[in-house]
Formats: structure tokens, sequence, C-alpha cells
């Protein structure tokens, strides 16, 4: 068992009434499996996502990340985890505009404190896999969305995760570039990394192997 | 690591270049005016510090108590050093005094104003080194001369000096004098001047003998070096049953009682109320006031660098989220934005020195003597500039570093993050601490001024326009000068004097016939002057006459007060000093007239009790009223008499308002200061508003676009844009007055004659600094307030 969710629930207080966001979440995740959360605008698919990434805070329910228990960690002890196990990929890409595709990469080696001659063989291997060797000069703003969710993906990936979260991640692409970082996930999927993605395309959720729907901060049984 | 932040540091100034622009240029202004600040004031705290015996030389300064008041002089009687040194005590002591003289060689003449007289130790107790020459006999036989090496290069060239001859006009001899030895030029700190020291015995064995024995007689400065070890209060103590001793029934006759005081060497430029040498005085207020001005500039300096830092995290916070997504923790993060703004204070700090490079002839023009000679000769005042600003750097990235690196990622991340409301309120109160700041610095500077232009258009009770002023330093052909030029054309009136306006003048012993009939003592200023002297400078008679010819005894018999003496002899009006007697030095007679007060000091010292008296011999100053057509033939004229006259003197001239006017020199000085440190006070707080104007309009760019096609016009914009910074402006004005309503209180306080702080002086101040600032954010927010809605809108 990868994580486990157990009666998760989010809130926050508007006008003196309790608002949830999320509302008793339970979910289990194995290690290689890829799960699609699926739902309509502000059921909370976002939320969760999140508090799976440790970087939201839930007010309710246990969280279990490779048998640690999340909601009895600190906010170090979380960073630490998440830094280690989870990659983000996000659907606004969210690259460093001042940095060069090259750097973006290796930022999150350089925090992991890895010495310069393992970065840039890391480094080079994902450029030359992801097919963007030819772009590691350029700047963010010089490249297309596809090419820079591709950045984005490989950046989640350098530090080699276990789990990935991406949070539409197709969500400002073309059909075709959307295909292109499908398939991407297919495979990274079948090499063993599990993938959680929030969709809102029925086309995507293809590729996983499972589906969760949300509906007002809680899983919608019924579908 | 370090690389990358490095990269990452040079890419974000670049990438933000109105703000890194307005960032290190506030800071570079900042940091260079703090140093030409630093070195001014630590150039002045500096005098004397050279002489390595410093802490051991004390000046001995008297204060002579006579029946009217209290006399602070600068020095003792002429008596006072050959008799001190019976105590075991004392080291050496000599006395020192300046003077101008006339020194000829060949057909080589110039009138040096830095000639100093003193004892046979004078090199022994200070620290002005010889070149040549013996320090402990060079000054023991009379007409000896030690040459400083400029001036000995000015009348020998290349020659030798040692043993020749220089020739001395001291009035009425002329005398040679030997070169003895060649001392290096005195360095700028020194509150002794000189350029030239002739033994002090020139006029103490050959031409005023019996100075040595003179008790009552004050005139030179008196330095003594006391032995190590000695208390100096202890040995202050033991003075007046000293002076008891030597001079105790003549001061009882005489009734004037001195006190002598010690004050340390150190003390004496910048502490010392008395005066100096010449115009050679400190003020250790306008140190306080600079360091503050100083201190105030780099801090406005850096609150530009906090408050635009901290608006542009608001830009920066996205990247910091994902930074901390993808594995950075805080302390990475700290790191990189206090390197940032330490790549920035390092840049400022280059750009700072090459300024001061650029800057320091014009400074020391500025204040008038040369304080720095090159950025690198202090290299250690570099390292604390270096210091301040890797300080300031460190200082100013610490906050946002704190800010930035404590986002929570995920809010960031969603694109809304709270804008602090404490981040605000931050950046206001700093934005309302420069303004006041300013605005403070605005008063002043208008009070400085104003200060100034009432003091030089003050009525100053005599005529001083179009009246030129010739030194005939006493010579003997003075009265055949004045008749020659009273025949020129275009000369209206001719006097010879003693005293002019705005130049130094005798004190003399004198007892008048008060109100109660009793001779009453008292030390009383002296105008020497001739029949002329009066209707020239149109001074105003208030009771009986001026001196006339037509009274055979006014050439020694009569005396004229002014209003400030009737007073203090005790008469209630003008009219009963008429015909009261008087007793000055050797001249005994009656008060014939009373002359209105008129300023014959600055305007910062009240007008004292005068007594002027006729002498017709030959006096040093002839002034020369003149009709101002054909200024130029005049003035030819004039010098080509004088040339006849005086053959082997250079002339020397001036226009009287102007040479009264030397005397504010300090002031102007000041002013000038006080002026740019102002302006650039303003200008860097402006600087900082610019930043934030430009941050908050781009921040509303959507508010604007919204409300334009709401409907908005410009002026509605503009409006909506300014009013919240100049509501701070609006404040931080009164935080300003009562500040600088403080210190210029203090700094007026010096001047007994003084402008009112009135009302208008404040409100002019709120005007330029509300003007100033409307027109810096107006600059943005016109830009904002003009552009099409549509773009700013469609980002969504």
């Amino acid at each position: 068992m990868l994580l486990q969710l157990k009666g998760i629930f989010k809130w926050v207080n508007s006008g003196g009434r309790r608002v949830f966001l999320l509302k008793d979440v339970d979910l289990d995740v194995e290690e290689g499996e890829f799960i699609s959360i699926m739902g309509p605008s502000g059921s909370g698919k976002s939320t969760l996502l999140n508090v799976i990434g440790m970087l939201d805070d839930f007010d309710e329910g246990s969280y279990n990340f490779l048998g640690e228990p999340v909601h009895q960690l600190k906010e170090k002890q979380k960073a630490n985890l998440y830094k280690e196990y989870i990659g983000f990929v996000f659907q606004a890409y969210h690259l460093i505009d001042g940095l060069t595709v090259y750097e973006n990469i290796e930022t999150p080696l350089l925090y992991k404190n890895i010495k310069s001659s393992e970065r840039q063989a890391l480094v080079a291997d994902i450029l030359d896999r992801f097919n963007i060797v030819g772009k590691k000069d350029l700047f963010p703003s010089q490249l297309s969305g596809g090419q820079q969710q591709l950045v984005g993906i490989a950046r989640a990936l350098i530090t080699k995760p276990k789990l990935i979260l991406a949070d539409e991640p197709t969500g400002n692409l073309n059909s075709k570039q959307g295909e292109d970082i499908m398939e991407l996930f297919r495979e990274l999927n079948k090499e063993g990394v599990t993938i959680i993605q929030v969709t809102h395309s029925e086309k995507n959720t293809e590729y996983g192997s499972r589906i969760i729907n949300l509906l007002d901060g809680g899983i919608n049984k019924s579908v | 690591m370090i690389k990358n932040y490095f990269k990452i540091a040079f890419r974000n100034i670049w990438r933000h270049r109105l703000f890194s622009f307005l960032n290190i240029l506030g800071l570079t202004v900042g940091m260079t005016a703090c140093f030409l600040i630093f070195t001014y004031v630590s150039f002045e705290s500096s005098y004397d510090n050279f002489h390595s015996k410093s802490d051991r030389i004390y000046r001995v300064v008297a204060d002579i108590k006579t029946p009217t008041e209290v006399v602070h002089n600068s020095g003792p009687s002429w008596a006072f050093v050959p008799h001190v040194t019976e105590f075991p005590e004392i080291e050496t002591a000599v006395r020192v005094m300046g003077d101008l003289m006339l020194f000829t060689k060949d057909n080589l003449k110039f009138n040096e104003s830095e000639v100093l007289w003193a004892d046979a130790d004078f090199f022994n107790t200070f620290d002005f080194p010889l070149v040549k020459g013996d320090s402990k006999t060079a000054l023991s036989e009379p007409l000896s001369i030690v040459l400083s090496e400029t001036l000995a290069k000015k009348y020998f060239a290349d020659e030798d000096p040692m043993g020749k001859t220089i020739t001395l006009f001291e009035n009425p001899q002329q005398q040679p004098a030997t070169v003895t030895g060649i001392m290096k030029d005195f360095p700028n700190n020194s509150h002794i001047k000189g350029s030239a020291v002739v033994s002090m015995t020139t006029i103490t064995k050959k031409f005023n003998a019996g100075l040595d024995d003179q008790w009552g007689n004050y005139s030179p400065f008196a330095y003594v070096l006391l032995k190590p070890g000695v208390d100096a209060a202890a040995f202050e103590k033991k003075l007046p049953g000293f002076l008891e001793k030597w001079d105790g029934t003549h001061m009882k006759q005489i009734q004037m009682f001195p006190t002598l005081f010690l004050e340390p060497l150190k003390d004496v430029y910048l502490r010392s109320p008395r005066d100096g040498y010449g115009s050679v005085k400190g003020n250790i207020n306008n140190i306080y006031i600079f360091s503050i001005i100083g201190l105030f500039i780099i801090l406005i300096a850096s609150i530009n660098f906090v408050n635009l830092t901290t608006a542009r995290s608001t830009e920066r916070a996205k990247e910091v989220g994902i930074r901390k997504v993808i594995g950075a923790n805080k302390v990475q993060l700290k790191f990189q934005f206090i390197g940032e703004s330490i790549l920035i204070c390092t840049i400022a700090f280059l750009l700072t020195i090459v300024l001061i490079a650029i800057l320091t002839p014009s400074f020391n023009q500025l204040a008038g003597k040369v304080i720095g000679t090159g950025v690198f000769n202090n290299f250690h005042y570099i390292i604390y500039l270096l210091g301040v600003a890797l300080g300031i750097g460190l200082l100013a990235g610490m906050y946002p570093a704190f800010v930035l690196s404590s986002f929570k990622p995920v809010t960031v991340l969603k694109g809304r993050f709270a804008t602090g409301s404490s981040g605000n309120l931050l950046r206001k109160g700093l934005v309302v601490c420069q303004f006041a700041i300013s605005t403070a610095l605005v008063i002043g500077t208008i009070i400085v001024y104003t200060q100034m232009s009432y003091m030089r258009n003050q009525e100053l009770g005599f005529k001083k326009d179009q009246v030129l002023v010739l030194d005939t330093n006493g010579d003997s052909g003075a009265k055949a000068l004045k008749q020659a030029i009273s025949g020129l054309a275009n000369v209206n009136e001719v006097s010879l004097s003693g005293s002019v306006p705005g130049a130094g003048y005798p004190n003399a012993y004198s007892e008048i016939e008060n109100a109660k009939g009793e001779f009453q003592i008292a030390n009383l200023d002296l105008y020497l002057v001739d029949f002329d002297y009066i209707p020239l400078y149109k001074m105003k008679i208030v009771a009986g006459r001026a001196f006339s010819r037509d009274f055979m005894a006014d050439t020694t018999q009569a005396m004229v007060l002014n209003e400030a003496a009737v007073k203090m002899f005790g008469f209630t009006s003008p009219e009963q000093a008429i015909g009261k007697k008087f007793k000055q030095w050797k001249y005994e007679g009656k008060i014939v007239g009373v002359v209105k007060d008129f300023h014959f000091r600055s305007l910062q010292e009240s007008i004292k009790p005068l007594s002027m008296r006729v002498d017709e011999g030959n006096m040093d100053y002839l002034s020369i009223s003149l009709n101002t057509s054909n200024l130029q033939s005049t003035m030819a004229a004039i010098e080509k008499t004088y040339q006849n006259t005086f053959p082997n003197r250079p002339n020397s001239y001036y226009f009287l308002d102007e040479f009264f006017n030397q005397q504010y020199q300090t002031e102007e000085k000041f002013g000038k200061l006080f002026l740019i440190f102002s302006l650039l006070a303003i200008f860097i707080s402006c600087l900082g508003l610019l930043g934030l104007a430009s941050y908050s309009t781009m921040q509303r760019t959507k508010e604007i676009g919204i409300r334009k096609v709401l409907g908005a016009s410009v002026p509605n914009l503009l409006n909506l844009l300014s009013l919240d910074f100049l509501k701070l402006v609006f404040i931080s004005f009164f935080v300003a007055v009562p500040l600088a309503a403080y210190f210029m209180h203090k700094w007026l306080n010096d001047y007994a004659y003084k402008i009112k702080m009135s009302w208008w002086i404040f409100a002019l101040a709120m005007l330029i600094a509300l003007l100033v600032a409307f027109l810096t954010i107006s600059l943005q927010a016109l830009r904002a307030a003009t552009s099409n809605p549509v773009k700013s809108l469609r980002t969504e």
C-alpha cells in the first residue's frame, strides 16, 4: 500500500457557516496504480490532490503514506516526505521563468545537494529520453505549451519519485499535445510510477486504471 | 549551488531592470552621500590628533572678570608662559600668535596671512617636523624664521634657504630675518595654521621688551605640555594661586580678574566656544547635525531597498511556491534572497567608489578644505563602507527572505495569496518615515537660507554698499594715500581707521563716568577713526555730535559711544551720557556724542558696547565711498595710486559688503551642504516612491481596467492612484514639523538676530514634499490610467 486516506474532512468557515471542501474521503492507493480523479468544478479535486501531495492540511481524518502517519507529522517532516517521494505536474506548468529548460530540470537536484557531475548525468539522461536536448538552453517563454509541460514532467521525474500528482496536466494543451502527454504518463506508469491525475476529460481517464468521482467534497460511489 | 544563486540573481536583476535600477541608484547615492559626510565628520574630529603628545597638551584660556562683564579670552596674558615654567609639572610652555605680514625678498613681495609668532619650544611641543634645521634652537634667537616647504619654494625656488634672509614688515619696523629651518607644511587638520614661524623673541626682546612681564596684556595663545602623569585638573587648581602671587595687587588695581582654564588640545578646534586662529574653528553642533543627516540618508536608502524588495516579493511568490514544491527548503530560499540583496548592495558599493572618486574634488571645494585626496588613501574607510553595504544587503534582504520563504506553496500557486496587510503597513510606515525625514530636511534648508538672507539684508546701521576698503597695514604712507585718493574722480569720501565693520578691533581698559557719577571700569571695544569716518559710513548720531575738526580737543579728548555702551553705564537716555568724563589708555576727555547701534560684527552676535575715538595716525584701513559710474577706471586709478604710494606692497582691497558677508562663510557652506543633502534625501525617497507607485499600479492594473470600462476618467484614476501615497506624505508632515522645529530652534539659538519660524516655512516645505511626491507618482499613474483596458483585462 502506497497511501491510505481515512475519513478525511477539510472545511473553511465562511460567513459563520462551515463549508466542506472534503467530506469523509476514504481512499487506498496501491503502488503502480494510475488513478483519475473526476468531478465538476468545485467538487474538491484539486484540494484532494493537494492533501495527498501534503501541500495542504486537512482538518480531520488520518493519512498514511508508506506507513508514515502524515496527520501526525510536522511541517518539515512532511516537506521532507513529499520531496523524497512525490513529483508534481501542474496545469499551468509552473516553470520558473528566469531559468532555462536545463536549469529548471536541474533545480530539484540542487535542492537535494546532489553533486555537479551526477546532476549533469541525470539531467542529460532525461533530456535525451524526452527528446528535448535541443531545447535545453531555451527559456520557458520560448517553448510551446506541450513542450513546457514536457519540461514540467521531466522536472517532476528527475528526483525519481514513487508518485506523480498531476493537476489537469493537459488542461492548457491542444488535443495532439494532450495525447502525447498522456502517452508519456502511461509509459511511466508501466515502469512502476504511481500516478494520480485530476482531469475533466473522459478520454484521459481511459489511460488510467481507476476513476474516483468527486461531488461536493465527497466520493460519489454511485458512478 | 552558490554559482547557481549568482546566476539567478544576475538574471533577476536584469529581468527587473527598473526595480534594480531604482534600488541600485538609491543605494549608491545614499552610500556616497553618507560616505562623504562620514569623511567630513571624521576629518573634523581628527583635528590635532596627529601630535604624539596631544593628550598632554592643553591650551590655556582665560575668563576675565571685569566690573561689567566676563570676557572669554582664548589666551592668558603675555607674562603667563615665561612664569608658568616655575611649576615642575610643566614640560614646555609656548605662546603662539597668528599674524598677517608682508614678506619681501629681492623683488618678490607677498602678504603672508598665516605667519605665526612662537616661543622657542614650539617645535618641541607640537609635532611639526623640520626638514632642515634644529628643532631645539631654530626659534631661540630674535629674527629667526622657519619656513614651510611651500613657502621656501615660493621665495627661494631651488636655492637652499638656510641662513639666507627674508625681509619682514612688522610695523613700524622693517627687519631682515634669517631662515633657521624648513618645516613640513602643516597638516590640514591642524587648528594651528602657519606657513612660517617667526621667533617670539623678536617681539619680546627686540620690538617690545618687557612684554614678558605684562600681566594685564592679552594677545597670544598659550599652550602647555604637561609632564607624563600630571593630572590636568589638579594642576588647573594651582593657577589661581599662581596668578595671585604674581599679579594680585595689579589685578585689584585695574579691576580685571582672570581665571585660567586648561583646554585639552583635541577639544580646541571642535568643542571650545572660544575663537581660534582667524576662521579656523569647527562647530560640534554642525558635526552632530551632519552625522544625523548622514544616518538619515542611509536610513532612507535602506528603507527604499526593503520597500522595493518586499513589494516585489508578491511578484516572486509564484517562483517561491514552485521552488518549494520541487524541493527547496526555507534555508535555501533565504540564502537565495539574501544573496540577491547582497549582490545588489555590492554593485551599489562598487558604483559608490567610482562616484566618490569623481565627487571628491567638488566636495573638497564645497567644504572649503582638502578633506579627502583619493578614494583609496583612506583604505580602511572603504572597508567600513563595504561593511555598511553588506550590512544593508543582509538586513534589507532578511525581511523579504523571511516573508517569502514562509509562503505556503499551495496558496501561492493557486494564484491568490494574502497581500499581507502587515507588509503593507510596514511599507506605509517606512514611507512615512522617509518623507518625515525629507520634509524635516527641507524645513531645515528653508530656515537656514531664510536666516542667511535675513542676515545679509538686515539693516546694519551703516552704509555698506559702494564702499571700497584698502589694507594699508598701518604703513607710514597711509595718510599720504588718503590724500592722494581723495583727489580722484568718482571718489566721494575717504576715511582712515583702525577697524571697519566685520574686521577685528582692539578692546581697551576704560573708565567712564556713569549715571551715578562714579568712574566705572569696563573693557570696551574700541574703534579708532578719523573725522571722516562717521559721515562716510552714514552712522546716525542719536545724541550730541560726531567728531569734528571744528573742535580742537576732538583729536584726543573726545569719545563717541554706541547705545549699547550708554545702556551699560546706566544712562536712561543717550543725552545723559553727553559731557560725561572718560579715561581710556593714556587719554582723558569727555563724551561728545552717541551713535546709533550698528552691527560691527556678524549678526550671530548681539551688538556690544563700543567706544570710538579719533586717532589721526597711520591706521590699517582706508575706506573709500565710491560713485559706481565708471567703476573700472576708478578702480584702476585707485590701484595705481596705491602702487605709487606703497611700491613694495601688493594690492589688497575689497568691497565692504562682500567683506562683511565673509563672516557668513561658514553658514553659507553649512547651508549649501544642508541643501545638497536634503535634495539627495528627497531624491532617494522619491526613487522609492516611484518604485512603490509603479508596483502598486501594476498590482491594480486589472482594477484600473475595470474602472475604465465602467467609465472612469483619467483624472479620476490619477486621483485614485495617487491619493493613497499623498496621504502618507501628508501624515509624514506632522512627524517632520516637531522634529525640524526642535533642531532648528536649537540651531537658531546661536544667532543673536534671527528669523522667526513662521508658518509659511512649514507650509512651503509641505507643499514641496507633496508636489514632488505627486509628480513622482503621477508619472506611473498616468501611464496606467491612459492604457487600453482591453489589454489588462484580456489576461484573465
